[in-house]
């Protein structure tokens, strides 16, 4: 049968959807522009050097509006009681492949890397970020609220292609920009198409050379004009040597990743203003171009001036837990000597000032986006979780699939659910 | 102990095994026995005298024709002092003391004395029991990783998806720099198993991360083999793209089965030659000795599963066969089957916090251990990983915290049996080590701090009572050989080395 209501009372439907839009009109606007205040939490503005005890952070609009110790909440505000908890900015993973890959080992949904001889440097993940992921969801839940997503390999090596830079919301589109870097590849080559490692870098500085007469490269210009970073994985010290003389000779901003054999040279990349991602867990020689691996590899490189963030880089941590090894990895390097205060901004703010950003996230300040995060207990310790994450002002879900699975077998294993 | 007294699994208290002699092995070929594996021993020739003609020699599959030659390190009789205590069988001792004296736990409580011994102030720091990787590769997977190995590593001979006839302890590289971290991590005895690729991927070895040219005198005196096994998508994807059985999980079953058919007719061979029944012996096979060893249970099964069918299933073939799994390891999805893990008394060995990077692992959930252990099953954590493998407590702590978010009561003295006495017990070893029970051997660990925090290191780490590593003196124990010679290499990778 159809609807016969709908043709006796033909505005009724009208009615209806005009109830529906303006919900939703009031449902989004009042997400974003809900004024919050988090009351009573130990503060890490890491605008400081110590945490604001008993700090009242005010959001609106999206916004941070105030940081103060012991203030009231602003009439009209919603408030959450952090208890004393810690709050921090939003944790920022620098160099992750979120959103490209679910299963790594079923090829069909890794997105990662291509084989297209005609994709190098303009190789862009942006097209394939999948902000539904499972991995994503998770991050998020583990308080990640912005990621630099990266490809591993492109049709022209050593270039691996652009990232893209995620802001993990839990509603629509992940992707808040595309071409943050082009990635390139350096060293154990392991005899592939490029064979030695004086191929990738020959090849590498041809491109650029060809780039300079030809505006059609595109995405290698603005590497060429200095606006986005060249960024470059590689750990044997020879090549992070070829990686300061290629940014000195170009005049581009170039960010190492992993970094095995950085404090080797640590002089010479803070002279070079060369930030490092440095894998905290590093201490075995992977391969040859890793023997100098260390775990004080952060605190050696920081102390020497260099900018540092930290990332467990290798195995499935880097985008499977990509905000618990944030973590874990960050406390690692306090325990080989990285100051505490510093290992918190390795994985906020620095990572936001390597990529860019640090105008807007990173830091709890007056007028930064209200990507925050509240924790359970001290959060460079791994066994602490998050208990409210939010995302421009609005709390994001934690739910995970391993959450709904936790819940769903909990009763049949005879045990309560929380 | 003496040959044909006992099995040579799960012997409690045994003393250091002596000198060896392969021969003898050989020569017991043919003469009947009563089932068990046996260590042959410098007085073996004179026993096996006797024996033979009292009818109590071994199955010849049963004698290990190569035991190590471990010698412990120099005792140091120590008096730990004023420590937070968790002694591995779920008790805490606030402000307690250890005593370790002549290579064995002597006491654990308050007030002890040392007469004589080192004293340890530890006002401030934990102690526990040395702690036990059941699933390492450490010494196998090579490191540095090269393309020189990429497609013969020694993880697992890839060349039959039953490799039952090899030893994982004839590929060991005693000088991978794994065993170095793992010691400074508080690791003291390691079961080295075989990768996942075959469906039986080899017999396992457990060693001592002590330094040692050769994996012989790193191997526990008296500790057994396990025989590795493995399900689902490892072997039938690798053996599948080779055109090769098997391709499919109910092809890998079929073929486990007729292996342990074959092996219940090799091994009522052997008892009908023993009882006289036949005349001449059974062809030695080497696969079919490791499996016949499982069927007498002297040879525990460590078996690679993710799935909770693919579980059960093995479940399933191990009690037509009449064998016990000792544990599962990875065990993703054990949190959806274990009463059944519980009824048939096998034990999973799993991480915190790995999943979803392949078909059978998305299901894997951080509450995975603490469900398993409050619902009353058997649980251990596992590295897998040589990096994993230095933080087996945070391992642990990963795991509890997500059990204690979901409600779960997981205190520290509970929790560390994870990586202690529980797979101390998936190693038949808990008689042994695993506690600080008085008699024990004095396998202990002075942290920092708090086990289970990130920041805590591994300050003294005694194996058999002897102090084989201290922080306070990073040149306590050598770094590894690969590291000697390299330009500004860190300053631990030469200790050892004589100026």
């Amino acid at each position: 049968m159809s609807c016969p209501r709908a043709s006796v009372f033909p505005g009724q439907g009208l009615i209806a959807i005009a109830f529906v839009l303006a919900a939703f009109v009031l449902a989004c606007t009042s997400a974003r522009a809900e004024t919050i205040a988090v009351v009573h939490a130990k503060a890490w503005t890491l605008t400081a050097e110590t945490p604001v005890e008993n700090a009242t952070v005010v959001v609106a609009e999206g916004k941070i509006v105030s940081v103060a110790a012991g203030s009231a909440a602003p009439v009209g505000t919603r408030v959450i009681d952090a208890k004393g908890r810690p709050l921090t900015p939003g944790l920022v993973h620098p160099a992750t492949h979120l959103g490209l890959l679910e299963v790594s080992a079923a090829t069909d949904t890794v997105d990662t890397g291509t084989k297209a001889a005609t994709l190098g440097a303009d190789f862009d993940v942006q097209y394939a970020i999948n902000p539904n992921s499972a991995l994503v969801q998770l991050a998020r839940a583990d308080g990640v609220t912005r990621a630099v997503s990266y490809p591993v390999r492109s049709g022209v090596p050593p270039f691996a292609g652009m990232g893209a830079l995620l802001r993990l919301g839990d509603s629509g589109d992940v992707v808040e920009s595309s071409g943050v870097a082009v990635f390139v590849s350096i060293g154990n080559h392991r005899g592939e198409a490029d064979g030695s490692r004086a191929a990738q870098w020959e090849l590498l500085r041809h491109a650029l050379d060809a780039a300079q007469h030809d505006p059609k490269v595109v995405a290698l210009q603005p590497v060429l004009n200095g606006t986005v970073p060249l960024a470059i994985s590689t750990n044997r010290e020879s090549d992070i040597l070829q990686a300061i003389r290629l940014a000195a000779d170009y005049s581009l901003h170039v960010v190492i990743i992993g970094g095995t054999d950085a404090w080797r040279v640590k002089r010479a990349l803070a002279a070079a203003k060369i930030p490092v991602i440095v894998d905290p867990q590093d201490n075995l020689a992977a391969n040859f171009d890793q023997l100098g691996a260390r775990l004080d590899n952060a605190a050696l490189l920081h102390e020497a001036g260099v900018t540092v963030a930290t990332a467990v880089l290798s195995g499935i941590h880097q985008s499977y837990n990509a905000g618990e090894s944030l973590r874990e990895g960050a406390g690692l390097a306090v325990a080989n000597g990285l100051p505490y205060i510093d290992a918190l901004r390795s994985i906020t703010l620095v990572p936001a000032q390597i990529w860019g950003i640090a105008g807007r996230c990173g830091t709890i300040a007056p007028g930064k986006d209200a990507d925050l995060v509240l924790w359970d207990g001290d959060p460079l310790e791994p066994s602490s979780a998050a208990v409210a994450v939010w995302v421009a002002g609005k709390e994001v879900s934690l739910d995970t699939r391993q959450k709904e699975l936790r819940d769903r077998y909990l009763p049949k294993a005879g045990l309560r659910r929380p | 102990m003496k040959a044909g007294s006992g099995r040579w699994y799960g012997v409690s208290g045994a003393d250091v095994w002596r000198t060896v002699i392969v021969a003898v092995a050989l020569w017991m070929v043919g003469v009947g026995g009563a089932g068990a594996i046996v260590h042959a021993s410098r007085d073996d020739r004179a026993e096996a005298q006797s024996a033979v003609s009292q009818g109590r020699i071994p199955l010849p599959f049963a004698v290990d024709p190569y035991p190590g030659t471990y010698e412990p390190l120099p005792r140091t009789d120590t008096l730990i002092v004023g420590a937070t205590v968790l002694d591995g069988a779920g008790q805490r001792i606030d402000n307690g003391d250890v005593l370790i004296r002549d290579r064995k736990i002597v006491a654990v409580g308050h007030g002890l004395r040392a007469g004589g011994a080192t004293t340890i102030d530890a006002h401030g720091r934990w102690v526990t029991p040395g702690i036990i990787d059941v699933h390492s590769h450490d010494g196998v997977y090579p490191i540095p990783s090269t393309s020189g190995e990429e497609d013969s590593s020694d993880v697992a001979e890839l060349s039959d998806p039953n490799a039952a006839d090899t030893w994982i302890e004839h590929a060991v590289n005693a000088q991978d720099p794994a065993f170095s971290v793992a010691l400074r991590s508080g690791v003291t005895t390691l079961q080295i198993l075989p990768g996942s690729t075959p469906l039986f991927s080899g017999r396992s070895v457990i060693v001592k991360p002590v330094p040692a040219a050769d994996v012989y005198a790193m191997k526990f005196p008296g500790a057994g083999q396990g025989l590795k096994m493995a399900c689902g998508e490892n072997p039938k994807s690798y053996f599948g793209e080779k055109g090769k059985a098997p391709n499919s999980r109910q092809g890998e079953i079929a073929l486990v089965r007729e292996a342990f058919l074959k092996a219940r007719e090799y091994l009522q061979g052997w008892r009908d030659y023993e009882s006289g029944a036949r005349a001449a012996p059974p062809e030695r096979d080497l696969k079919m000795d490791t499996l016949a060893a499982v069927l007498t249970g002297d040879i525990g099964v460590h078996m690679h599963c993710y799935r909770s069918g693919d579980m059960t299933t093995m479940l399933g073939v191990a009690a037509e066969f009449g064998f016990r799994i000792r544990a599962f390891h990875h065990a993703a999805e054990a949190y959806k089957v274990v009463d059944r893990l519980k009824k048939a008394g096998t034990c999973v060995a799993v991480w915190s916090d790995w999943w979803g990077f392949k078909m059978e692992l998305v299901d894997a959930i951080r509450e995975n251990a603490a469900i398993v252990d409050a619902a009353g099953g058997c649980v251990m954590m596992h590295s897998d990983s040589a990096t994993v493998g230095q933080r087996l407590t945070i391992e642990a702590a990963k795991a509890a915290a997500a059990g204690r978010r979901a409600g779960l009561n997981l205190p520290p003295e509970h929790v560390i049996q994870w990586v202690t006495s529980a797979p101390a017990k998936a190693l038949g070893l808990q008689d042994r080590i695993g506690t600080l029970a008085p008699g024990c051997n004095a396998d202990v660990v002075v942290w920092s701090g708090d086990p289970f925090s990130i920041y805590t290191k591994a300050d003294q780490v005694f194996i058999d009572g002897a102090l084989a590593y201290d922080r306070s003196k990073p040149h306590s124990a050598p770094g590894p050989d690969l590291l000697l010679g390299r330009p500004e290499a860190p300053p631990e990778a030469r200790a050892g080395v004589q100026p």
